[in-house]
């Protein structure tokens, strides 16, 4: 079905002048589909519009006026955790989220007003404590005063990377994510208890870091006959695993956590500092639990290292094996 | 055309439906030059979701698009006429995996790596994997009857085809083929699902053969000055009877391209030939790797590696792994593109091919890549323009006409293992007049409202260009 009849044909007023520097850019994606592969929110939704040629082809449109910009076109545009997999990996050179980011600002320009994956906060719980200010390595978030001198904390929309580290941080739960790309923390304690109720072979849970080891993980994705006494989870940033989805995979059978995060000055977000505080007081917290500190086991690992990864876990489930479970009346402990 | 998209919630659910022009759009395209809009994308589950879908489609006389990875390079997959897309990528379950009977059975969405990986332990593969094996799926495999870079040594979809389900145009259920490495009972109609790109019915499991993974495999790599050489050198490996897991040509367009794309370094000579033998028994191995360089010595192959090492072999190969994509990167403004892009050739005439191809690109103003599974007869050619002029497009249609007129008239084929689409179409049916008749009266028999894929294969529109929309902006 033809949108308009014929070649091509420029027809909307709409402006998309940073995006339209793009053109020639955005020609040479011969759509092979190597990005997405590698792309966590395809992982997740598998709709095609979730895939960076899909997103592309968006834009393309957009800038072409073959398609008017829209709330739903925006909201797939505005989804991206800007992990570059995709452009790292296009042999065509196509700068995914350099594009992306242009469409982003175009699309405010034009006074959409979209979520995706970038984060928002609540003016009503949110204090203005800061604590959330320097953690974003992108500056994407500040806090501006209006002209009744209120102070607020403001998102850049642009530059948010949606990897979720204000949201684990955040005292007062403030700022959240948008349901349905699998990254809020409700989803991923739902994610974190099904695999446990559904495999009761479950010994541990890891937490895989999106940038250092997704590409290297794509089975854990896949369907496979294959059991496992671990399930492999990926987050955004191992700085976005929060102390409650530790405990909470405890709460659920779970032997032991472990978090695998990228190599001290190779975090994207600076995230694996705060995981490695985090985990010391959290292994504090076990010892006053009687439950071993060993159970939760960090480790790191530079992008493409899941050869490293497979046998960090294979040792790590070794120790779990000696350990056994966690016994139950300490299971009620941690229920409260 | 009037679709009840609730009718179509009620099956798979409301969030396996989406009319948005957000989805729409993208599902336009594939990774053909073609772009036309379908009225829904349909997500089906289950088995029972594709037979109400489909009952629903031919009630109404809608047209049913099947698509898997989106993969195809010819249009297969792009819904001329709107419609529904059906997703299979949901039913992505490896059902069984049964190494007594040396078969798998698979969902139609099962990506092709990710089988290998659930074989892999086993100590077992599915060979006919293609270069996108990363994101195909097995059902668009069997739709265009895909093979790959092992298809010299292993053949290709075809022969790994046991038996499958398929939902007919009606919404019924049939059992195709066996599960026996061999059947003659009857039609092989397990067979003719095979490329039949979505147009005779939907793929919803298949039962697949599997082979063990070799022990040893060594990969070679041998730098020609020009392409006949190289072109000549293959044909003798084929002929000598030598048994390559892995021919491979990379012309000097393709080189330049990855050198660009991913520093590779390669020398720019005019060709490269990549050889591979597999096998359980390293000095059998050893003798195929040892014949075929000296088949390259004999035509002034140069700097020849050799290696079993698999990092080594896995960087020696990354170029030619890469090379689709790369291509856009060979010189600024000029993209590449899909059209005539995998003809099969007899092995006797690969290296003229090659060269008539380079000299159909020059006469026509395009650039144009030549490589591919040369050693089971499969040239890959990329056409490379400035997508912006229309010009360049009649060039294109020229070069395309050019090129089969000359494929065909040394015995080779429109398509090796792709499939015919749209783009392939107009050449296809003038070549193949006389086989039309006999497709056309299987269509009509087993999808007699032409819901499923129509206009694809011996329906496609005479004018590939003006078939659809084309996916660039194109100017005066």
């Amino acid at each position: 079905m033809k949108l308009f009849g014929g070649l091509f044909s420029s027809k909307s007023k709409t402006e998309f002048k940073r995006s339209k520097k793009w053109e020639g850019e955005l020609n040479k994606c011969i759509r092979c589909g190597y990005c997405y592969e590698l792309c966590p929110l395809f992982k997740t939704n598998n709709w095609e519009s979730d895939t960076p040629r899909g997103k592309l082809l968006l834009i393309y449109g957009l800038i072409t006026g073959e398609i008017k910009p829209s709330q739903e076109i925006g909201e797939k545009i505005f989804q991206c955790f800007y992990c570059k997999n995709c452009s790292d990996n296009c042999s065509a050179g196509v700068p995914v989220t350099d594009i992306l980011s242009d469409a982003r600002a175009d699309l405010i320009e034009q006074g959409f007003d979209v979520i995706g994956t970038v984060v928002q906060v609540d003016e009503d719980l949110c204090s203005v404590c800061g604590v959330c200010i320097p953690l974003c390595k992108y500056e994407a978030l500040s806090i501006e005063e209006d002209k009744k001198d209120t102070k607020k904390v403001v998102v850049d929309k642009i530059e948010c990377r949606g990897c979720g580290l204000c949201v684990s941080a955040c005292p007062a739960g403030a700022i959240t994510q948008k349901e349905g790309c699998e990254i809020t923390l409700p989803e991923l304690h739902a994610k974190v208890t099904n695999v446990l109720k559904e495999n009761k072979g479950i010994k541990a849970v890891i937490f895989a870091c999106n940038w250092s080891l997704f590409p290297g993980l794509q089975l854990s994705e896949s369907p496979t006959l294959l059991k496992t006494p671990y399930s492999i989870i990926v987050s955004m940033c191992s700085g976005r695993v929060s102390p409650e989805l530790i405990l909470n995979a405890f709460e659920e059978g779970a032997w032991g956590v472990m978090v695998a995060g990228c190599p001290p000055e190779e975090c994207d977000h600076d995230g694996n500092y705060k995981t490695r505080r985090r985990l010391v007081l959290l292994k504090n917290v076990l010892k006053e639990l009687n439950i071993e500190p060993e159970r939760i086991n960090l480790e790191w690992f530079s992008t493409g290292e899941s050869g490293k990864l497979s046998k960090s876990i294979d040792d790590y489930i070794k120790k779990l094996e000696k350990l056994g479970p966690i016994k139950l009346e300490i299971n009620k402990k941690i229920g409260g | 055309m009037n679709i009840d998209i609730d009718k179509l919630r009620n099956i798979v659910g409301k969030e396996n439906v989406s009319d948005d022009i957000a989805d729409l759009y993208v599902y336009a395209s594939d990774a053909s030059v073609h772009h036309s809009l379908p009225s829904v994308i349909v997500r089906p589950k289950t088995i029972d979701h594709v037979q109400k879908i489909m009952k629903y489609a031919n009630e109404n006389i809608i047209p049913v698009v099947p698509r898997g990875a989106g993969s195809g390079t010819s249009g297969h997959t792009v819904p001329i006429d709107g419609g529904i897309i059906l997703d299979m990528k949901l039913m992505n379950r490896i059902i069984e995996i049964s190494p007594q009977d040396m078969l798998v059975r698979v969902e139609p969405g099962v990506v092709d790596d990710d089988l290998n990986r659930a074989l892999k332990p086993y100590g077992l593969f599915y060979p006919p994997a293609p270069a996108s094996s990363r994101i195909a799926t097995v059902g668009g495999e069997i739709a265009a009857n895909a093979s790959g870079v092992r298809s010299v040594k292993y053949g290709a979809t075809r022969d790994y085809v046991l038996g499958m389900k398929v939902v007919l145009a009606n919404g019924d259920l049939v059992n195709l083929g066996s599960n026996t490495r061999v059947h003659s009972a009857g039609y092989q109609l397990e067979r003719l699902i095979v490329g039949s790109e979505g147009t005779l019915g939907v793929v919803v499991e298949a039962t697949m053969g599997i082979v063990p993974i070799p022990k040893y495999r060594c990969l070679g790599v041998a730098n020609f000055e020009n392409l006949e050489e190289a072109g000549d050198a293959i044909s003798e490996i084929i002929s000598s009877g030598s048994q390559p897991s892995m021919l491979e040509l990379m012309d000097k367009v393709g080189i330049i391209a990855v050198n660009k794309a991913m520093d590779l370094n390669l020398p720019e000579v005019g060709a490269i030939v990549m050889f591979e033998a597999d096998g359980n028994v390293k000095s059998a191995v050893d003798f195929e790797m040892k014949k075929m360089k000296e088949i390259c010595e004999k035509h002034k192959g140069s700097d020849i590696e050799m290696s079993y090492d698999i990092a080594e072999r896995t960087r020696l190969f990354s170029g030619r792994k890469k090379l689709f994509a790369s291509l856009s990167k060979y010189k600024e403004g000029i993209i590449c593109t899909d059209l005539a892009d995998d003809m099969g050739v007899p092995n006797s005439k690969i290296s003229q091919t090659a060269q008539k191809i380079h000299e159909i690109a020059e006469k026509n103003n395009v650039i144009m890549a030549v490589y591919g599974h040369c050693g089971s007869g499969v040239i890959h050619t990329k056409i490379m323009l400035d997508p912006k002029k229309k010009s360049q497009w009649k060039d294109a249609e020229k070069v395309v006409d050019e090129l089969y007129e000359y494929v065909h008239s040394v015995g080779g084929v429109t398509s090796a293992e792709h499939g015919i689409g749209l783009s392939k179409a107009p050449a296809w049916k003038k070549a193949r007049a006389d086989i039309i008749p006999m497709m056309k009266s299987i269509k009509k028999a087993l999808d007699p409202n032409n819901i499923l894929n129509p206009h694809k294969l011996m329906d496609a529109p005479d004018d590939w260009v003006g078939a659809t929309n084309l996916r660039y902006k194109v100017g005066a």
